[in-house]
């Protein structure tokens, strides 16, 4: 089975494992019919979502299932979409690009990169009441700015990436709270 | 018609504020889209708090500018660096880039500012007479009449995006089974709140909207491996080009156009799609195909013309129907909500002015961006070089206010953080989220309009077939689902022949 294969029948369970919860969900939805139930409830619609969920993910796990089967009786891969081709961000078209271009690409991932900002970000959400916004946001600035700049341009950047973030952060504080008249929290700054 | 919107420019002209902020929208708008890697959805969800305590109408129409300077935007890292600035200016760099190469970058990007001058006019101008005329049109719907069109509009969406229909109906049931968690419509019964007094009110539009789009994109930039790009040099003298320049490139500018117009009113899809879509027509249409993709006019017209006009396309589903054409547009939808507004027929009647002071200023944007790309191109040019370290996380700092401000609650926060997660992830499983967005906002409106309809019909649910706007729309969603589902059987059997073959 390919990774590709792999990863289109984890889309499907997760599919079906979500409508089997969701439907059990519904159970606990409480209906109100003062007038005899003419039509639908709140629990109704919650209930045709699951079902065509369930529907819907079995077909795509069956699909996947034979796509796989077919493909280890004629021992070839299954085919792909040709890479060489354009396509929109929602895959309505895909054109062969015109001989010889070559859309310069940025589409080499950093798994590291992504995690740790994602953890920046985690941490920067749970200080944002407690520690309040300028110092959350200083500190997210900076790490964020730090985990992102070339690691040769670092020592370049230090100073800008520290007066930057802290003159950023006061000075949105400043303007949302003084201007926009938005609630943001001041934290331990009081 | 035509009174009302003289009262709107009037009321534009006379507010010099909101001059300032259509001209400071535009600006954002087009550094955002220039700048690859960040998109308008990302400019409009940065700057969406900003507009909390603006009247309205201003703060709308600085969201509009945003959206038009976004899009047009692209263009100038298409050209120059031979990237897309936004996925609506992919088919741009096609001629562009080889047009630079050619020594001729000033011309290449005075073509794209006219191509999408002309698109945003065409687009914005039947957005302004199309609007008012289908917003009476759909005074006439009843709930089986709103129930259809919804549900034709989730259909198709989801037959529209990724390779595989099934997985575009599931990600539109997903995004609807988001929309359930909180009160349910009518009767208000909790559902899967579990306990929780946050999920009461379920996930505001805009923290799915932001999460999705601008968190998902803007952390995946970050992750992003960036290669050294080296920016062309260009000259541009007065508006780049010359008349001769466009010589049979008139009929190639509108038919251009008026695909983008035609895409942007698709629900869901817009620029993206439409400048592919009109390069190809504009190349399998041209006397001289073998040309594209060496640097000529034809193709940067194509694509600018068509990715702009999908702007006022998108609009139109928006303001008569409540149903966003494309990602900008969706965002837009909550900034409607956030200003007090339901977008939908409704909206002329309730807030004609506001609404005509949104059409003027798009007129108004429209000209302001072209001026700013002719006149500023030096500045946007240098704003390409700003590293991605500085902005990234200054974008994310903007997002989180403008959850936080929603309700003054961190739940919020961490519902940002949760669905640009489930962004990332939609993305690496190829599941499109377009149906899911589309699912989520039009969940409320297809169970409420399905419930009050069996409720006039005392349960009948044969009225969905017997009214006739009701079935149309019935019978188009068969109609979409049928074919593509045939297309998709073919293509996979024509793949498996050839898997045989080899």
């Amino acid at each position: 089975m390919t990774s590709d294969s792999k990863k289109e029948l984890g889309v499907g369970i997760f599919f079906l494992a979500l409508s089997v919860a969701y439907m059990l969900g519904t159970t606990r939805i409480s209906t109100f019919t003062p007038f005899g139930n003419r039509g639908l409830d709140s629990r109704s619609v919650p209930q045709l979502i699951g079902f065509l969920v369930f529907v819907l993910s079995s077909v795509h796990v069956i699909q996947v299932l034979i796509q796989v089967k077919k493909s280890k009786q004629d021992s070839v891969e299954p085919l792909e979409g040709n890479r060489d081709q354009v396509c929109d961000t929602d895959e309505v078209i895909c054109i062969e690009p015109p001989k010889g271009s070559i859309i310069a690409r940025i589409d080499t991932v950093v798994p590291v990169k992504l995690l740790l900002s994602l953890l920046y970000l985690v941490i920067y959400v749970a200080a944002y009441q407690g520690v309040g916004f300028v110092i959350s946001s200083t500190f997210f600035l900076l790490a964020e700015s730090f985990l992102l700049v070339k690691k040769e341009e670092r020592k370049r950047w230090t100073v800008f990436i520290i007066l930057y973030s802290i003159g950023a952060s006061a000075l949105i504080y400043f303007i949302f709270t003084k201007y926009l008249s938005l609630f943001l929290p001041s934290g331990i700054l009081g | 018609m035509l009174e009302m919107l003289i009262s709107g420019f009037a009321s534009v002209f006379t507010d010099p504020t909101g001059i300032i902020m259509i001209l400071f929208g535009v600006t954002i708008g087009i550094i955002f889209g220039a700048l690859p890697g960040l998109t308008t959805v990302a400019g409009l969800s940065m700057f969406l708090p900003v507009t909390y305590v603006m009247a309205s109408n201003i703060g709308l129409s600085m969201l509009t500018a945003i959206y038009i300077g976004g899009i047009s935007g692209g263009l100038i890292s298409a050209i120059l660096l031979n990237i897309p600035g936004t996925p609506a200016s992919i088919a741009t760099c096609f001629d562009g880039a080889p047009m630079a190469k050619k020594g001729q970058a000033g011309k290449a990007l005075g073509l794209g500012v006219f191509g999408s001058l002309i698109g945003t006019i065409i687009g914005v101008l039947v957005m302004v007479v199309l609007s008012p005329t289908l917003a009476i049109f759909t005074l006439k719907f009843g709930p089986w009449e709103y129930f259809s069109v919804t549900f034709f509009a989730l259909t198709l969406i989801s037959t529209l995006t990724g390779k595989s229909v099934v997985k575009g109906l599931l990600s539109a049931l997903f995004g609807m089974m988001v929309a359930t968690i909180g009160l349910s419509p009518i009767d208000s019964a909790k559902r899967y709140t579990f306990g929780s007094l946050q999920l009461t009110s379920g996930f505001h539009l805009l923290i799915v909207l932001v999460g999705l789009y601008a968190i998902s994109e803007v952390l995946s930039t970050a992750a992003a491996k960036q290669e050294q790009v080296k920016v062309l040099d260009y000259k541009m003298k007065g508006l780049g080009f010359t008349r001769k320049d466009l010589n049979g490139n008139w009929i190639n500018l509108i038919r251009s156009s008026l695909i983008g117009l035609g895409i942007g009113i698709l629900p869901g899809i817009g620029g993206s799609t439409s400048n592919i879509i009109a390069y190809s027509v504009a190349k399998n249409s041209s006397k001289h195909p073998e040309k594209f993709g060496t640097g000529i006019a034809d193709g940067i017209l194509a694509s600018e013309s068509s990715n702009n006009a999908s702007v006022g396309g998108a609009m139109i589903p928006l303001l008569t129907l409540g149903i966003p054409g494309d990602g900008a547009t969706a965002i837009l939808l909550g900034g409607f909500m956030l200003h007090g507004m339901q977008p939908g027929p409704l909206l002329f009647q309730t807030n004609g002015d506001t609404v005509y002071h949104i059409f003027a200023s798009m007129i108004l944007g429209t000209f302001f961006m072209a001026i700013l790309m002719w006149a500023g191109m030096r500045m946007f040019v240098k704003i390409l070089k700003v590293p991605t370290h500085i902005l990234i996380p200054l974008i994310v700092v903007l997002c989180s206010i403008g959850a936080y401000a929603l309700s003054n609650r961190v739940f919020d926060m961490w519902g940002l953080i949760l669905f640009g997660i489930l962004g990332l992830a939609m993305s690496k499983f190829k599941i499109p989220v377009p149906p899911f967005i589309l699912g989520f906002i039009l969940e409320g409106a297809l169970e409420t309009n399905l419930r009050r309809g069996l409720e006039y019909s005392n349960g009948n649910v044969m009225d969905v077939f017997t009214r006739p706007i009701s079935a149309v729309f019935l019978i188009l969603t068969v109609l979409s689902l049928g074919s593509t589902i045939i297309k998709q059987i073919r293509h996979s059997a024509k793949a498996a022949g050839k898997g045989a073959q080899s």
